[in-house]
C-alpha cells in the first residue's frame, strides 16, 4: 500500500503544480493583454488629441464604460472659425449651434445608449475649466508641448495638448479620462480571476488525477498484484486490462509470460519427477549392486587370511598381502556406499537422544589413541562439559570418527595437533575440528564433501574411499545441521565445522 | 567331539569359505538350498547351530527359519542369519532370543566369535 500511496502523492503534487502554473500564467497573460489594451487606448487618445480633434473624438466615442470628458479652449478669437469648422467636421450630422465659444457651452451628444458616460466640455475660457490643468494649458499653448497629468488623490488622467491648425497653435485641448471605473473593475476582475483560477485548478487537478489514476496507477496496481501472485506460484493469474495502448501491450506480454512460465514450470516439475525416479533407481541400483558384490567377496575376505597364514613363500605372501589389502578396500567401499545410499533414503530412522558433547568426543578420541600415537598427533579436547546436544549417538560418533581420522590422514607423519572445540549458539552448537595438516586449495574446499572425491595427493591411497565426508555431510544434514570447511590455503591446516541442535533440557 | 554346524547358502563360494574357515574347529556340513536343509534335518542329523542365508532362490531364509521353528524337534537349534542386507534382518530378526546375524562379507575370526558366543550361552 505504501508504494501506491506515495505514487499517488507524487502525481498529485505534479498535477497541482502543473495546473496552478497553467491557470496562473493564462490569467496573467489575460490581465497583461487587458492592461496593454487600456494603455494602447490611452496612448491613442493622447496622440490623436495632438494630431487632430476629430480622431480623438471618434476614439473617445468608441470607448465604453468610461467616463470621459474633454475640453478645449483658445485665447484668440481668430481661431473661432477654424474651431467651428473643426467641430463641424467632427460631428457632421450634429448641430453645432449650441456652441458658443465665448461662453461655456456644454455639448451632449445625442448618443442615446450611453448619454451619461460621455460628456464633452468645450470652452474658450481657461478659467472656467477650474482644474489644476490651466497652468499647463498656458504652457501647452506657449510651448506646443503636450502634458499628461495624473492627479494624486483621484484616478483621473488629464491630457493637455496644443491644437495645431495650419502650423499655428490656435488653442489647447484638454481630455480628462476618469480612470476610476476601470480601476474598480480591475480589482474586481482580479477577484473574479482568482476565484475562476481556483475552480479551474481544482477541476484540472481532479480530472488529471482521475485520468492518471485510471490510465497509470490502476494498471500499475494490477501489475503489482499480478507479479505478487506469480511470485506466490499462482501461475493461472491474468492481468485484466482492456486498454489498447502500451500498457495493454504490456499486460498481454505479462499474460504471455505467465503462460510460458506455467508451461516451463510444469516441464520442470515433470523433469524433476523423472529425475527423482532416476535417482531412486540409482540408489536402488547401487544398493542391489552392493549387496550382490557381498556374496562373491565373502570367500575373498574369509579365505585370504587363511591362505596367507599357510603360505611359506615370501614373494607369494607379499602378493597375497596386496590382494588382501585391495579386498579390504573393496569391502570398505561397499559398506560405505551402502551406508550413504541408506542415509539418502527417506525412511532412515535416527535414534535421537540427549548427549553430553564432551563425553561423546572423549569416547571417540580414546578409541583412536593408537592412531594418534602412530602419527605423532597431539589431541586436544576443548569442549566444555556443560554442552548437551540432541543427536543419534552412533551417527554422531561416526561423524567425529570420520573427521578425526580424516584430520590425521592429511597431517604429515612428522606430527601435528588436532583441536576439537564447541561454541554454543541460540539453538545450535558449532563444533570445530582444527588440524595442522596439509590444508586445502579452493577447488578442494569446494569439493571435499562430494561423493568419491579425494584430495589429489592421496587418491592412490587405498584407505580412502572418498565417501567419509559425504557420509558426515548427510548425517549432519539429517540432524538438521550443516557442515563446512575452512582452510587458509595449502600447507596451512584445515578446520571442519558442523552444527548440531542444542538440547533444551539442562 | 567337534560341534556340528550346518551352513545353508546357495552361493558355493560362501559355503566353501565357511567350510574351510571353520573346518578346524567344527564339523561343518554345507547345503545349497532350503530343500537340502530339510533333507539333512529329516535324516535326524541335528546340528548344534545353523548358519542360514536369507536370499535363496527356492525358499527364502525366513521361510526355512519359520519351518524349523515350527518343528518341535528342531525349534531349539540356534540360527545365525548370513545376509547381505542388514536392514532387512534388523527389521525381522528382532524378538528371537537365540538368534543373531552377520553381514557378508564377514571375516572368519568374527564368525567364529559369534558362533562361540551363542554356543556358550546354551
Amino acid at each position: 500500500m505504501n508504494v501506491n500511496f506515495s505514487l499517488s502523492l507524487k502525481l498529485t503534487f505534479i498535477v497541482v503544480l502543473l495546473s496552478t502554473a497553467i491557470v496562473v500564467s493564462l490569467s496573467y497573460i489575460n490581465l497583461q493583454q487587458q492592461y496593454q489594451k487600456e494603455d494602447d487606448i490611452l496612448t491613442t487618445i493622447s496622440r490623436a488629441s495632438v494630431k487632430n480633434f476629430a480622431e480623438a473624438h471618434s476614439i473617445i466615442n468608441s470607448l465604453e464604460d468610461k467616463f470621459v470628458s474633454y475640453a478645449f479652449f483658445n485665447n484668440s478669437s481668430i481661431v473661432y472659425d477654424n474651431i467651428t469648422v473643426l467641430i463641424e467636421k467632427i460631428n457632421e450630422k450634429e448641430s453645432l449651434e449650441t456652441i458658443r465659444l465665448n461662453t461655456i457651452n456644454i455639448y451632449r451628444p445625442e448618443n442615446k445608449s450611453k448619454p451619461e458616460t460621455l460628456s464633452i466640455y468645450v470652452s474658450n475660457d481657461k478659467s472656467l475649466i477650474g482644474n489644476p490643468s490651466d497652468i499647463y494649458n498656458d504652457r501647452a499653448f506657449d510651448t506646443g508641448d503636450s502634458f499628461y497629468i495624473l492627479q494624486e488623490d483621484k484616478p483621473i488622467l488629464t491630457i493637455i495638448s496644443p491644437i495645431n491648425i495650419s502650423n499655428e497653435i490656435v488653442g489647447t485641448q484638454e481630455v480628462t479620462i476618469s480612470m476610476f471605473p476601470t480601476t474598480v473593475s480591475h480589482e474586481e476582475q482580479i477577484k473574479y480571476i482568482i476565484i475562476i483560477d481556483f475552480i479551474c485548478i481544482l477541476l484540472l487537478i481532479f480530472s488529471l488525477l482521475y485520468l492518471l489514476r485510471k490510465f497509470i496507477v490502476k494498471p500499475i496496481i494490477l501489475f503489482r498484484e499480478f507479479t505478487q501472485k506469480i511470485g506466490q506460484g499462482e501461475l493461472n493469474t491474468k492481468v485484466e486490462l482492456n486498454s489498447r495502448d502500451e500498457l495493454g501491450d504490456l499486460a498481454d506480454s505479462f499474460n504471455q509470460m505467465a503462460k510460458d512460465l506455467k508451461e516451463s514450470t510444469e516441464k520442470i516439475s515433470e523433469y524433476n519427477r523423472i529425475l527423482e525416479k532416476v535417482l531412486e533407481q540409482k540408489d536402488e541400483f547401487i544398493g542391489q549392486l552392493g549387496h550382490d558384490l557381498k556374496n562373491p567377496l565373502t570367500p575373498l575376505v574369509g579365505l585370504l587370511p587363511i591362505i596367507k597364514q599357510k603360505e611359506k613363500d615370501p614373494e607369494i605372501r607379499e602378493h597375497l598381502n596386496i590382494i588382501h589389502h585391495n579386498v579390504e578396500y573393496m569391502r570398505n567401499l561397499i559398506f560405505k556406499t551402502l551406508k550413504l545410499a541408506k542415509l539418502r533414503s527417506s525412511n532412515v530412522e535416527f535414534d535421537i537422544e540427549t548427549l553430553n558433547l564432551k563425553d561423546e568426543v572423549a569416547n571417540v578420541v580414546s578409541s583412536q589413541m593408537m592412531l594418534f600415537r602412530e602419527n605423532n598427533i597431539t589431541m586436544i579436547n576443548r569442549v566444555k562439559f556443560d554442552i548437551f546436544v540432541e543427536a543419534d549417538q552412533l551417527r554422531l560418533s561416526e561423524v567425529f570418527k570420520n573427521l578425526i581420522t580424516n584430520a590425521v590422514k592429511y597431517t604429515p607423519k612428522t606430527g601435528g595437533q588436532i583441536i576439537i572445540d564447541a561454541e554454543k549458539g541460540d539453538n545450535f552448537v558449532t563444533i570445530s575440528i582444527k588440524d595442522t595438516g596439509i590444508g586445502m586449495n579452493k577447488e578442494q574446499l569446494n569439493r571435499v564433501f562430494d561423493e568419491f572425491y579425494k584430495a589429489d595427493k592421496f587418491s592412490s591411497e587405498h584407505q580412502s574411499s572418498g565417501l567419509g565426508l559425504a557420509i558426515c555431510k548427510r548425517i549432519v544434514e539429517k540432524h538438521g545441521g550443516h557442515i563446512w570447511v575452512e582452510s587458509p590455503g595449502e600447507g596451512m591446516g584445515s578446520t571442519f565445522y558442523f552444527t548440531i541442535k542444542l538440547s533444551r533440557e539442562k | 567331539m567337534a560341534k556340528k554346524v550346518l551352513i545353508v547358502d546357495d552361493d558355493i563360494g560362501v559355503t566353501y569359505t565357511v567350510k574351510n574357515g571353520l573346518g578346524n574347529d567344527y564339523d561343518v556340513t554345507a547345503v545349497n538350498s532350503g530343500k537340502q536343509c530339510f533333507e539333512f534335518l529329516e535324516n535326524d542329523q541335528i546340528p548344534n547351530l545353523i548358519l542360514l542365508d536369507i536370499m535363496m532362490p527356492d525358499m527364502s531364509g525366513w521361510e526355512v527359519h519359520k519351518r524349523i521353528r515350527e518343528n518341535p524337534s528342531w525349534k531349539n537349534i540356534p540360527i545365525i542369519f548370513l545376509t547381505a542386507r542388514t536392514d532387512q534382518v534388523a527389521k525381522n530378526a528382532g524378538g528371537f532370543l537365540a538368534e543373531d546375524y552377520i553381514e557378508k562379507p564377514f571375516k572368519i575370526p568374527e564368525l567364529k566369535n559369534r558362533i562361540e558366543k551363542i554356543l556358550n550361552r546354551i
